[in-house]
């Protein structure tokens, strides 16, 4: 049982980590090896977890089925998203593989929170998680911004790890248990409107806050976009994937497994705090010079989506959220992993405008950015058409017309700011030295094209979220 | 009888070569216009073999081919043809052989791409006149813009980049308010056939706010009266071959999506504000009119001769409401006199567009005092100009009389104000045209600073053929009549049956 153990992906990830720290520090001039046995890691521990084994860990560590895929997507993430780093970090003279390293305790931070089963387990991985994305902001040492990015992500960061465990406290105080389904037993059979259901209640939105901090969803969305901006494209990129994805499943679990019978109480929340990232991201995004902060706004509203979902209670609202959440994702690696790839006058990209007359010079990227910005906007083909109609006929079938009317309008207006894109890309005149440094990436551009490959034959994915469902159901109460 | 997917052909031909026309940046000019060429023939071949085999005795779709797409979702890659389909269809493939011949006569950077994106855009349109999957539609209707975006936002003019945004801004929010009534539509019918919602017992709120969503989604389109702003701009900024596209057939997809959406599924509130949209075209047609006596520029005159023109398309679906249950006729009529107009206009729309482009192409302006007296040049051009005008003006013998002739009659059929308001407009559209053909063919000029010259063989080839089919349709619009004939007399008489 124990040596079974060994083989699950959180304990190769974290015996690698230490194995390639002491490698690192043998093979300084040759990190391009030492990023091998990264990928080589990264692969090793993505077998394990589709191979995964399913138990519980003392009732607080959960290993099943729904997780090994979701970890799988993670670990795939990072490979990309590390494909995507190492030659930005590489370009700029900046490779260090404590970057890697820092990232893959990151990701042992995101499975443990999805895995976890009790709340101090939750704690545990969102706080591994967050002190290593500290670190990874604060990376770029040359720029004042990524400084003042760190500290107001680690004092920001902080607080909300505090209110998280002042939620889990109360939770603890009035129900005696921290396993998920020992408090679900216990909120069950307790009393509306008794003092223990209020002190419920009161648990419930602390943790809902803190963790509508980590997702980045309005009104607690005030440090995406200055972090975003600050921090190298590569953190960023990681920053709007990973922890996205994570946060999403610990949603799902805390939400309707824990606190299920309390349901009437936080659909309205999560109704609520969805529409406002929606419109907030929406609309904060049109004045947005900077494509960093705009895809930050962007992240905001995409979220909102995915939250949207989530509150309407509903089989068709857990599956459009898992698959918003897969295609947000895709769509997020690839406009940021193209970001990644093109400078402008040697240093990376920032404003908009840096990106103008993109077609002239690099007809290949142009599309690739089209194609990105178009499934963000919506626009069908694209697989982005399909999340979005996909939450908004759940929200329909849920008969929330009215909201799923301002949601579409709000899709109206966020087009317009992905068309500025293009439009800059498209008709604007070069003024900028830009260079691709790097002629054809193979992942690059199949992370694109995959948008509107999968928009064509959009049933890969949503059979890949209805089989998820269907593991969901198997293993929640 | 005929199992051959002619229909998915007539799609995906045009899509994947002008994909590969828009990825390969290397390619000559020579060689992409050729291409170009061969593929547009093949599927006006592929079009004109698909019209014969049409049954055109039967009333029901043709042509079927239905695969699961997405099964969680209920939908369908659901293609089929009835008439209004195929003539539409014909209109589309002949149009996009015509721009593909007048190619060469344009000058463009990286003309592959430019190419390319026609070929997509018509690919997308046969599908969008051919999917019966509402959500298939909804995808074929909305990427539809993302070419049109690009072929005006690259190859455009000077003030193209705001014009782009607000046609894509226009008309996608159009259609996302469609798009929910079309999602609350299968929810109630549990599939996202089109043909399943004809069958829906909608309460009358349900129907009236539907209508108003696919009022909004298609009258942008078309464009009507209130919301055709968007259009004269598009127009200026497109290059010539991009204004033929969008006013002979991106215009049409309103039109047929009004048939196809609105009319069987929203009677009863169709009916019930049948003379506030009849309002609507009429001002369409006389207003807009005036505005476009008024302009300055020949694309814009166009244009707005085109906002009018299509108020006779809606005018005549419109009056399908106001008609029915009393006189069923004047119902068919009018809708087959909208039908007409479309395919009508299509070709005289075009024609203009081209004659305002091989203009443009001598005197690099488009303004009404930059150019006068070509006839002393361009004899045999202006000759043929004029005779577009005259058709544009719904000249009797010409194919734009037919439709309006039969509008007109239909309106009259309801109430003779409507007829008499809209008759003036073969009065205004006649005034419109003949002063853009007075000013630029018959104005005096000794000097030809425009350096004019009698235009290429080409250019003569694609005119004649116009001159020809207008005039063909004009005299003898049997041909037309007998595809749509039976698809429109069912429709309306299905639309009946289903009122009580």
């Amino acid at each position: 049982m124990i040596f079974n153990l060994l083989f699950i992906p959180e304990i190769i990830l974290s015996i690698g980590v230490m194995i390639i720290i002491v490698i690192d520090l043998f093979l300084q001039s040759y990190k391009g090896i030492t990023f091998k046995f990264i990928q080589l890691l990264l692969l090793l521990s993505g077998y394990y977890s589709i191979n995964g084994q399913v138990s519980s860990i003392y009732q607080s560590y959960e290993l099943s089925e729904f997780l090994n895929v979701i970890k799988f997507i993670l670990l795939f993430g990072s490979f990309i998203i590390f494909h995507y780093t190492y030659k930005h970090l590489k370009y700029l003279n900046n490779l260090k593989i404590e970057y890697f390293t820092i990232s893959i305790l990151g990701l042992i931070g995101t499975m443990i929170m999805i895995s976890a089963n009790s709340m101090l387990m939750l704690y545990l991985g969102i706080e591994l998680l967050s002190l290593s994305l500290y670190a990874l902001i604060g990376f770029n040492k040359n720029s004042s911004l990524s400084s003042e990015a760190a500290i107001k992500y680690y004092v920001l960061g902080a607080m909300s790890s505090g209110i998280l465990l002042f939620g889990i406290s109360l939770i603890y105080g009035f129900t005696g248990s921290i396993i998920y389904t020992d408090i679900a037993e216990v909120i069950n059979a307790i009393e509306m409107n008794s003092v223990e259901y209020l002190g419920i209640i009161f648990g419930i939105v602390f943790i809902t806050a803190s963790l509508c901090f980590k997702f980045g969803a309005a009104p607690f969305h005030m440090w995406v976009p200055d972090i975003y901006q600050g921090s190298l494209v590569s953190t960023t990129t990681l920053l709007s994937t990973l922890p996205k994805i994570a946060v999403f499943i610990v949603f799902l679990k805390l939400y309707y497994i824990p606190f299920i019978s309390m349901k009437s109480m936080w659909s309205d929340i999560l109704l609520f705090v969805g529409m406002l990232s929606i419109v907030i991201g929406s609309i904060f995004a049109l004045t947005q010079t900077n494509i960093k902060r705009l895809l930050a706004y962007s992240a905001i509203s995409n979220i909102g989506f995915i939250i949207l979902a989530l509150g309407l209670v509903s089989n068709e609202g857990i599956q459009a959220s898992l698959y918003y959440t897969i295609v947000y994702s895709l769509t997020a690696l690839a406009s940021f992993g193209i970001i990644t790839h093109i400078t402008c006058n040697s240093h990376g990209i920032e404003k908009i405008s840096d990106l103008s007359g993109l077609s002239q010079t690099h007809p290949y990227y142009a599309i690739l950015i089209l194609i990105t910005m178009l499934s963000s906007a919506g626009i069908p083909p694209m697989i982005g058409f399909h999340a979005k109609l996909i939450v908004i006929t759940a929200l329909i079938d849920s008969s929330y017309i009215i909201l799923s009317v301002i949601v579409v309008i709000m899709t109206v207006i966020s087009a317009y700011y992905y068309l500025k894109i293009i439009k800059t890309i498209y008709f604007d005149s070069r003024e900028e030295l830009i260079s691709v440094y790097s002629n054809g990436s193979l992942i690059l551009s199949l992370n694109s094209i995959s948008l509107l490959i999968l928009g064509i034959f959009p049933y890969y994915l949503f059979d890949l979220s209805s089989y998820l469902m269907s593991l969901l159901f198997a293993i929640s109460i | 009888m005929f199992n051959f997917p002619i229909l998915s052909l007539l799609i995906w031909l045009p899509i994947l070569v002008g994909l590969f026309l828009v990825i390969s940046n290397n390619l000559s000019n020579k060689l992409s216009e050729y291409l170009t060429l061969i593929i547009t023939f093949l599927v006006l071949l592929l079009s004109l073999s698909l019209t014969n085999n049409y049954d055109q005795s039967l009333s029901q779709l043709q042509f079927i081919e239905r695969i699961e797409w997405i099964s969680g979702l209920n939908i369908f890659y659901y293609l089929a043809a009835d008439g209004i389909s195929v003539s539409l269809i014909l209109l589309t493939a002949f149009i996009n052989f015509l721009i593909a011949i007048y190619a060469s006569s344009e000058t463009y950077k990286n003309k592959s791409a430019y190419l390319g994106y026609f070929l997509i855009l018509e690919g997308l349109l046969m599908g969008t006149f051919t999917a019966f999957d509402s959500i298939l539609f909804y995808i074929f209707f909305e990427s539809l813009l993302i070419p049109l975006f690009l072929i005006i936002g690259i190859w455009g003019g000077e003030n193209r980049k705001y014009a782009t945004i607000k046609f894509f801004l226009y008309t996608l929010f159009g259609s996302v308010l469609m798009l929910i009534s079309i999602i609350y539509l299968s929810t109630l019918a549990g599939s996202f056939a089109i043909r399943d919602f004809y069958s829906l017992n909608l309460s009358f709120e349900e129907e009236l706010f539907i209508l108003l969503a696919f009022l909004i989604g298609f009258g942008i389109k078309i464009p009507m009266w209130p919301v055709h702003t968007w259009l004269p701009d598009a127009h200026v900024e497109a290059p010539t071959s991009g204004s033929v596209i969008l006013a002979s057939v991106l215009l049409k997809v309103g039109g047929y999506g009004m048939i196809r959406f609105m009319l069987p599924i929203t009677t009863e509130a169709g009916i019930f504000l049948s003379e506030y949209m009849i309002y609507l075209s009429l001002i369409a047609i006389i207003y807009i009119s005036f505005v476009a006596y008024a302009q300055t520029d020949m694309k814009k005159l166009i244009a707005y001769s085109s906002v009018a023109h299509m108020g006779f398309v809606t005018l005549g679906i419109f009056l399908v409401f106001h008609l029915l249950g009393n006189n069923l006729n004047a119902a068919v009529i009018g809708l087959e006199g909208a039908i007409i107009q479309m395919i009508s206009h299509g070709l005289i729309s075009a024609a203009l567009f081209f004659c305002i482009g091989i203009i443009y192409k001598h005197s690099k302006s488009r303004l009404l005092k930059d150019n006068y007296g070509v006839v002393t040049f361009m004899p045999l051009f202006s000759f043929l100009m004029l005779f577009f005008l005259m058709a544009n003006s719904g000249l009797p013998g010409t194919s734009g009389f037919v439709g309006e002739f039969l509008v007109i009659t239909s309106a009259l059929g309801s109430n003779i104000i409507i007829g008499f308001l809209a008759a003036t407009s073969l009065l205004l559209s006649a005034s419109y045209s003949l002063k853009l053909g007075k000013n630029v063919l018959f104005g005096e000029n000794t000097q030809n600073i425009q350096g004019y010259r009698e235009c290429a063989i080409n250019e003569k080839f694609v005119l004649g053929v116009l001159v020809i089919f207008i005039l063909y349709l004009g005299l003898t619009p049997d041909y037309l009549f007998k595809i749509i004939d039976h698809t429109t007399i069912n429709l309306i008489d299905s639309i009946n049956l289903g009122r009580t």
